[in-house]
This record gives structure tokens, sequence and C-alpha cells, in this order.
């Protein structure tokens, strides 16, 4: 099978875009200067084209019902407007993927899921679905998708012309607005601890946003940007940090499964599992840590693993998350990442790299 | 389109290398630092340590890869440039003038297989 394009292909050959295959698709790696699009993010505002990514909608009476028997996050009780992350998973608690729900209307939601896992989710859902009183539909293929990220996101885009009003929604909210060129949602949501906006519409409408984000010189930034974004503020990765064979517990994701909800897939795995892995920050003064080297201690016992590293353009240090074996780790003693069969020392910090601006 | 020197070796790793007497000084191409992106760490072999051509002798990483270094020739290294150790940007900057390691070359017709500025320059159109 050949790799899709998204609607915007032609703009990021124009803008210089440098296209790699990423999961199916043809996408952005970066544009002119890698370190610059990571810089516009946390500075100023910059664009991505997230197109490849998946959207489902559910609607009917059991809409959020079902939503809410197949997350391990709290959707039935969040308010309408609310976008909920959750983990979606087997019965064994193992992570089919990480999703966002957007709560449009008691009847209706939208999921957003990752690129790879579009089939294999929707499958799943769909297998799911049993005799809740909704339906299920996968529109990905005629919605696209621009995560507009930064401190200046929304004064730039109260100055363009959007084809509706924007409105100052609160972190995590959703809302629904009407266009010329058909429904869009708007959502403060991003992956990259900045404020900032998800404005999924019709190819058309976000063929024209592309354009006027363009003329009000907002930074075009790739996927390689984006990914030194989430990883300063240590979000997990769908296929890194998380996969199949893991439960939200040995991915540091315990607060997004609620074993208080009455019934929900993997709550009665869930309840009675304990992790023995644990995702570890580490920052390196010298040497860039990559997925997979090793971590190990003083002792050279091996704890575990890199699943994302990098070097962070805000820190300019090399910067990874790691999952580690709980019962191997003293805190006590020093941690090294071998790095090509030379030890580089390693500190394991609490909080995130970067302290991301999002209200 | 990227920089290439009149009168350098090159090699298909996109390796530029000038032999003065015996001593051979290797770098990286403007073409090699150009597909690298911004490149943020460079690892290189201490003095005296014995290399083999065709062997990694290092790497450089770009933020999102690493790339091995090649020998392209068999020798000791007599000087490593630690200044691009220190700040590897210097090699976005000029790839040319920001050298890796000096190596003393035991049998310079190791050279002779390798590109000249001509065939370097259709090597890289026909790669990119």
């Amino acid at each position: 099978m050949s790799s899709q394009k998204t609607a915007l292909y032609e703009q990021h050959l124009k803008a210089s875009g440098k296209i790699v295959d990423f999961a199916g698709w043809m996408m952005p790696i970066q544009y002119k200067n890698l370190k610059e699009e990571v810089k516009a993010v946390r500075e100023n505002v910059g664009v991505f084209d997230v197109s490849h990514m998946g959207e489902f909608f559910i609607e009917g009476p059991d809409a959020i019902k079902f939503i809410d028997y197949i997350v391990t996050n709290d959707i039935l009780s969040a308010p309408v407007g609310k976008a909920i992350y959750s983990p979606l998973c087997r019965e064994n608690a193992s992570i089919i993927d990480d999703l966002i729900v957007y709560k449009l209307n008691e009847d209706k939601a939208m999921i957003c899921v990752n690129a790879a896992n579009i089939q294999k989710d929707f499958q799943w859902i769909r297998e799911c679905k049993h005799n809740f009183d909704c339906t299920l539909s996968d529109r990905s293929n005629e919605i696209s998708l621009l995560a507009i990220q930064g401190p200046k996101t929304f004064e730039t885009l109260e100055k363009i012309n959007l084809g509706f009003k924007i409105k100052d929604i609160d972190y995590y909210s959703v809302e629904t607005f009407s266009t010329d060129d058909g429904e869009i949602i708007l959502a403060r949501t991003g992956y990259t601890g900045e404020d900032g906006f998800e404005i999924f519409g019709s190819h058309e409408y976000i063929q024209k946003l592309w354009e006027e984000l363009m003329r009000n010189d907002v930074a075009p930034c790739g996927l390689g940007a984006r990914d030194v974004l989430r990883l300063e503020v240590c979000y997990p990765l769908y296929g890194n940090e998380l996969n199949d064979q893991l439960t939200p517990y040995d991915c540091n994701l315990k607060w997004t499964v609620k074993l208080t909800k009455p019934n929900f897939i993997g709550k009665d795995f869930l309840t009675d599992y304990k992790s023995q892995s644990t995702l570890i920050k580490l920052i390196l003064e010298k040497g860039i840590p990559r997925a997979p080297y090793q971590v190990e201690d003083e002792d050279e016992n091996i704890l575990g693993q890199i699943t994302s590293g990098t070097m962070s353009v805000s820190l300019n240090k090399g910067i990874a998350l790691a999952r580690i074996n709980k019962n191997l780790y003293n805190p006590e003693k020093n941690i090294f990442v071998n790095i090509r069969g030379k030890k580089y020392p390693a500190t394991v910090v609490k909080k995130p790299f970067v302290t991301g601006g999002h209200k | 389109m990227s920089k290439v020197v009149e009168g350098l070796k090159y090699t298909e790793e996109h390796e530029w290398i000038s032999l003065e007497g015996d001593v051979a000084t290797i770098g990286i191409t403007d073409f090699a630092q150009s597909s690298l992106g911004d490149i943020v760490f460079v690892e290189l072999p201490d003095e005296n340590e014995e290399l083999e051509a065709s062997n990694s002798f290092g790497v450089v990483e770009s933020i999102k890869s690493v790339s091995d270094l090649y020998s392209p020739v068999t020798g000791s290294v007599i000087e490593k440039n630690s200044v691009v150790e220190e700040t590897p940007e210097s090699l976005n900057e000029d790839a040319y003038s920001a050298w890796l390691i000096k190596i003393k070359v035991k049998n310079a017709s190791e050279l002779d297989s390798l590109m000249d500025s001509k065939a370097y320059t259709e090597y890289c159109e026909a790669n990119s």
C-alpha cells in the first residue's frame, strides 16, 4: 500500500517540508529548521498538520455510556464540552491506543486516535458495541486537523479570518462552530504543553486556514519538533512509552484509570494488578539518550531501557523517558545510560523537563 | 544546492578527505550536514587509535538521528578536532573548515577509489 497524503501535502512542499513516511502517511518531519520550530511553539506560535490522526464519531442515546464502558477514564460524569484523555484497553488491560474523547453533546462524542491505530481501534470498538444504542462512524478520511500551539495562539487566531469568532474556551474543552466550509470542531488541546487549539474541519476549510496562518507568519512545524516538544513535557507516545503489551499502570497512567466507575473493559484485571515497571525521567549533561539504549546503575544492574530520548532544544541537554523494573531500582544509586558501550551519567528528575504554558 | 570543494576526495557516506604527505584530514560534507539538520553531538576517536578502512570511527548526531562516521582509509589517529566535539553546530556553519580527525595513512592508494569533486557533485544530485 502506498503512503497517503494529507490535504496539505502541496503546502508542505511549498514551505520546504522534508517529507518522511510516518504510519503510512507522507508527513513533514521538519521544514527549514527544527530548533526554530520548537522555539516558535515555546515562545510564539506554530502550526502542525496532524490530519493523519483518526476521528471516530459515536452518536445516539447510549453514546456516552458506551465510550465510558470502553475507556478507562471517566467520560460519563464529565460535562458536555470537555475533552478527556484516556487509554483504550482490552479485558487484560493491555493498551490498544491512547486517545482523546471530545464530549460534544449528551448523545454525541468524537474520539481522536493515533494514525497508526485507526483500523485496529475501529475494529475493536465496533466489536465492543453489542447492545449499546448508538452508531459508530470513522470520518478520518473526511476530516483534516491542525494543531496551532504556543503562547501567542489566541491573539493570532483573534486577528485572522477563521470563518467564525474564536472563543476563549477552557483548557481541555471543545466547542462546535459552523462556517461556510462546513462544521468545525475547536478544542483547547495539544501535544506540546503550551496553550493552543486543535481545529478539526473539512479539507477545504483546513486548506484555507493553513494559507491564512502562513500569511500571518505562523511557523509551520513538523513531526520532529512535535516529538521534541511532547518529550520535553513528558507526554507519552503510543509505540514508545505505551504499547499492546503494557497496561496503564505500567506507564504511569494510573490517573487515567477510574476504578470507581461501575464497569469498564479492563476493570477486573486492573483491580488486582500490581505493576513491576515504571517510567522515569532522565537528564544527561553529556550524550544523547535514545530508544532502546539500556539504563544501568552503578553496580551494572540493567534496570530497563529508554523508551524515548532526544536532545532537548529548550534545555540543550539530553532528555529521556525510560521504562525500568521497580524492584531493581534503588534511588540511592547512580544511574547511567549505555550509549554505544560507554556509560553516560544520568539524573532522575521528578517533574517534566520543561513546564509548558498551558492554562 | 550544497557546496562541494575542489581538490578534495569524497566518499559515498558523504565524508571529505584531503591528503598532505601521509596525513589525511577527514570531515563531513556540506550535503551531509544539510541532510542531518541541526548537529548537536559529535563523538570522535582519541589520538593513537587505529582505524580500519570502512569501519565506523565515531558518530554525528542531530536532534532526530544518529549517523556513523566511516573512515575511508586505514591508519592511526594523530589528532582530533576537540572544538567540533565542544561546538557541534560548527559543522552546520562550515562543514569544510570543521574537520573531524587527522589520520596517519598506511596506504595512500586507498584514496584512489574515492570520488573527486565532479563525481561527488553528480553523486549528490542523484541522491537528493
